[in-house]
């Protein structure tokens, strides 16, 4: 309640308040991303096995090609330079070529991009829009009403995404027909995917919304505001959900990091092209470059949602701007 | 394992949809081929690479072969007959070969085909750069090549190498445009040139798929082609589809033409649904099967390795798991490969009488509490890594046949790099895999000393650690010879030295599958078991 007693901040002083949010949170990325990267080059090295030799598994190549291969990609180094090498090369912005695809990480990475770009935001969109919805719905006093709502949303954060994206294939796309099956072709081919991979994360944003909301409820200002004559709808989302808001950014936030990893699944069962496919190849093939580079993106997709979490934040709550 | 689970689940959802779609009763007449159309395919597996000179996968092989041709082709029974090349001689040294190649043929680039071209692909293949990982190594003893003519080519040989054209007819070693081959590795990754039926103009999208047009110069089919000319579909189009259930309920509900590598359990659902067909075709090389550790271990001796052969019903395991889709495996080899001595399979009959008298013979006659066989006090364990997680099924039942026996094994799923760890260290009793390939000469790849992985030598193929000179010699000996008889006959007499030592437990016959609709008529298979579609038509 610190915000009420205060004087509000003159506008000069808020927005370099903002500008030294933001610099904090910049300069913390930087850390994070340096770590990120550190780990997983020093992971990859703790898997047991030579990468070479995982390299040229099930194929006969002569002892010439062998050494070749080691040479090109400095296999055959210290770890401290491989791994002095890999710095200097990532912060010149060259992520190296992949072993396996054998063509630039960035091109790599930059073909799957769009695809998964567009079933991470068409995931956000339903995630939030469904919770906003189903939470302000189930933001019901009467008990029946609140029991069978989380009674769906246990059932929806525990089913598996991959058999919920094969029933959802079985009913809408090989029975009804509604949907493609196979490809990542256009909208049509994404509401599927999009639906499988945002169930669990609605569930769980649907409930700590509508707790936030039935905590709101109980508050003065809504006495007031229904006492003003305001309807209830009404109520709920121009007073009751700003106040509900703020952990569900925060959850957001972290959702948009995990989602990469529920999107290796949904892409196999929807046949999407995309980051997760990309990154699961990577791993059983123990492509360095191609590994490194996707955690690379991820930390930065990561980092950039949380930034902006933040500072929506600090929009949604005067409490927040310190 | 949840998944399968799951998956049948679902299956039989997607059993009843199709089944409850309109279909023909059987497999109607469709009258004679007629051309036109595209092919909307669902793919499996897809390449890391296109480039066949680059990439050593089954994928990329399927995926290069309707836009590459090759000097030779190979018929089923391993024959070799022209294709590029019209014809070619053999030095009395069997050092130097020499084609005479086929007139008037173009790269769709417009290139024209000749010595030259031949000479940049074969260039291409062993150039260290391309870091080729099978082609280079199928023409191990390549040593130079030389345009003699435009039409005439010349390809010396650094050592004698009967398995050359056999090589040369894989889509491994298939032409392609020399224009493109001075480019970049990765671009080749993408896109290929070459003078086959089909053209692609965008080439290979990672975890998409690829397009086909016809090529409508086409006039060169290889030997056993059901027609000349161009090819009778208009195009081709390729999708990647890795799941098993996704892939066949796009199938089933009409939403691609045909499918590859469809999955047993959906093979017998398809078999009974009208309105559908199975193109199959078994893979030659060497069966799906357990390989032993012939090195060290409890199955370095031959009594247990003949014991375990016979005392475990690897026909019924297979008919239990697969129900029919697969061929129980009596041989080293696959049946289908060129060379396949069937008269040996009669040795590896089931009798767990003569099981329980060999283990007895080799001294593992003690039992511990468990009722395992014990010698010295050792447990009789047998340790199996799985090369992949689909052996499951198998194993639980090889597993419980085993006990019957009084030998334990240790089941073990393994992430690769602990796999290809112990593999290179001998740290095994038992692991399992198929190898195809199209000739006998696949013997050598897989039980040649020369062959055992090791930590110096890296990954090699002969996991069974098997080191026998007298077979090593036959191997050498049916490298020498360029007469089919007489290096069939090396081949056969190694098949046989390896079944009397029990180097091998073959489980079934590996098959390669396009189920498709009623409507895909002539879906063929190459000397490799590699479906191709220049005969393909739609009937409907």
């Amino acid at each position: 309640m610190a915000g009420v007693l205060t004087v509000p901040a003159p506008r000069d002083r808020r927005a370099g308040r903002l500008a030294r949010l933001l610099g904090t949170r910049i300069a913390a990325s930087v850390v994070v991303l340096w770590a990120a990267v550190t780990a997983v080059f020093f992971l990859l090295r703790l898997m047991p096995g030579n990468t070479v030799d995982v390299l040229l598994a099930r194929s006969q190549v002569s002892p010439q090609v062998r050494a070749q291969v080691i040479a090109a990609y400095r296999l055959d180094g210290s770890v401290g330079t491989q791994y002095l090498a890999y710095l200097g090369r990532v912060l010149t912005g060259d992520l190296g070529e992949s072993y396996v695809l054998r063509e630039p990480v960035a091109t790599a990475i930059g073909q799957q991009l769009p695809d998964s770009l567009a079933l991470l935001a068409a995931t956000m969109v339903i995630t939030v829009v469904a919770s906003v919805v189903l939470a302000i719905l189930g933001a019901s006093r009467r008990p029946w009403v609140r029991s069978s709502f989380t009674a769906v949303e246990s059932l929806a954060s525990s089913v598996p995404p991959f058999w919920l994206g094969l029933l959802l294939l079985t009913v809408f796309s090989f029975t009804l027909h509604w949907f493609p099956a196979i490809g990542s072709g256009g909208l049509p081919g994404l509401v599927l995917p999009s639906i499988a991979l945002a169930a669990s994360a609605v569930a769980v944003v649907t409930r700590v919304l509508r707790e936030g909301l039935l905590h709101a409820l109980e508050e003065p200002f809504v006495v007031t505001a229904r006492a003003r004559g305001t309807g209830e709808l009404a109520v709920r989302f121009r007073h009751v959900l700003r106040h509900a808001l703020l952990p569900v950014t925060t959850i957001l936030g972290w959702m948009a990091g995990s989602l990469i990893g529920g999107a290796v699944i949904v892409e196999i069962v929807f046949s999407r092209a995309g980051i997760g496919r990309l990154t699961l190849s990577a791993v059983q093939n123990r492509d360095m470059p191609v590994v490194t580079g996707v955690v690379l993106l991820a930390a930065v997709i990561f980092v950039v949602v949380n930034i902006l979490v933040d500072v929506l934040n600090w929009i949604v709550d005067p409490r927040t701007r310190g | 394992m949840r998944v399968p689970a799951i998956a049948c689940v679902v299956l039989a959802l997607t059993a009843l949809v199709s089944s409850c779609a309109p279909g023909q009763a059987g497999s109607a007449d469709h009258g004679p081929p007629r051309p036109g159309g595209t092919l909307r395919l669902a793919i499996q597996k897809e390449p890391e690479c296109l480039d066949p000179h680059q990439s050593p996968t089954e994928a990329a092989g399927t995926l290069a072969r309707p836009i590459v041709d090759s000097l030779v082709s190979q018929d089923a029974t391993g024959g070799i007959h022209p294709w590029l090349a019209i014809g070619w001689t053999i030095s009395p040294d069997q050092l130097t070969y020499t084609f005479a190649l086929r007139q008037g043929v173009r790269f769709s680039d417009g290139t024209p085909f000749d010595s030259a071209a031949v000479v940049a692909n074969l260039e291409h293949v062993v150039a260290p750069a391309t870091k080729s990982l099978l082609a280079a190594n199928l023409i191990a003893a390549f040593s130079s090549a030389a345009a003699i003519d435009p039409l005439t080519v010349e390809v010396r040989l650094s050592r004698r190498a009967s398995s050359l054209l056999g090589a040369l007819a894989t889509p491994y070693l298939g032409m392609e445009s020399p224009r493109t081959l001075g480019g970049s590795a990765s671009d080749l990754c993408t896109r290929i040139v070459g003078t086959g039926p089909f053209i692609s103009d965008g080439g290979y999208a990672q975890q998409s798929g690829i397009n086909y047009r016809r090529n409508p110069d086409y006039a060169w089919p290889p030997y056993g082609a059901g027609h000349d000319g161009p090819a009778r579909l208009d195009g081709i189009t390729v999708q990647v589809a890795p799941d098993n259930a996704a892939r066949f309920g796009a199938l089933s509900s009409g939403q691609v033409d045909a499918i590859t590598a469809i999955s047993p359990v959906n093979a017998r659902v398809l078999k009974s649904t009208p309105g559908f067909v199975l193109y199959s075709k078994q893979m030659p090389g060497s069966n799906y099967s357990y390989w032993p550790n012939t090195e060290r271990g409890p199955l370095s001796d031959p009594l247990v390795r003949k014991a375990f052969r016979s005392g475990v019903d690897w026909a019924q395991i297979v008919r239990n798991v697969y129900f029919g889709v697969y061929e129980p495996a009596h041989g080293v080899l696959s049946p289908t490969t060129p060379g396949y001595d069937a008269s040996l399979e009669a040795g590896t009959a089931y009798d767990p009488a003569e099981a329980a008298r060999l283990l007895d013979q080799a001294g593992w006659t003690g039992r511990d509490a468990e009722g395992y066989r014990t010698k010295n006090g050792q447990r009789l364990t047998l340790r199996h890594m799985w090369s992949d997680a689909g052996i499951t099924d198998v194993a639980v039942q090889v597993q419980a046949a085993a006990r019957q026996l009084g030998i334990q094994t240790v089941e073990e799923n393994l992430d690769g790099g602990t796999y290809v760890d112990r593999i290179l260290k001998g740290d095994y009793e038992l692991t399992d895999t198929n190898f195809s390939a199209p000739g006998p000469e696949v013997l050598q790849v897989l039980y040649a000393s020369a062959n055992i992985p090791n930590p110096e030598r890296g990954l090699n193929n002969n996991m069974a650690r098997y080191d026998n000179p007298a077979v090593d010699a036959d191997f050498d000996q049916a490298m020498q010879t360029t007469d089919q008889a007489a290096r069939l006959a090396h081949y056969d007499d190694a098949q046989r030295q390896l079944t009397e030592d029990a180097a091998v437990f073959p489980l079934y016959t590996t098959v390669d599958t396009v189920a498709a609709r009623d409507g895909v008529q002539d879906v063929e298979f190459d000397a490799g078991a590699l479906p191709g579609f220049y005969d393909t038509w739609l009937a409907s």
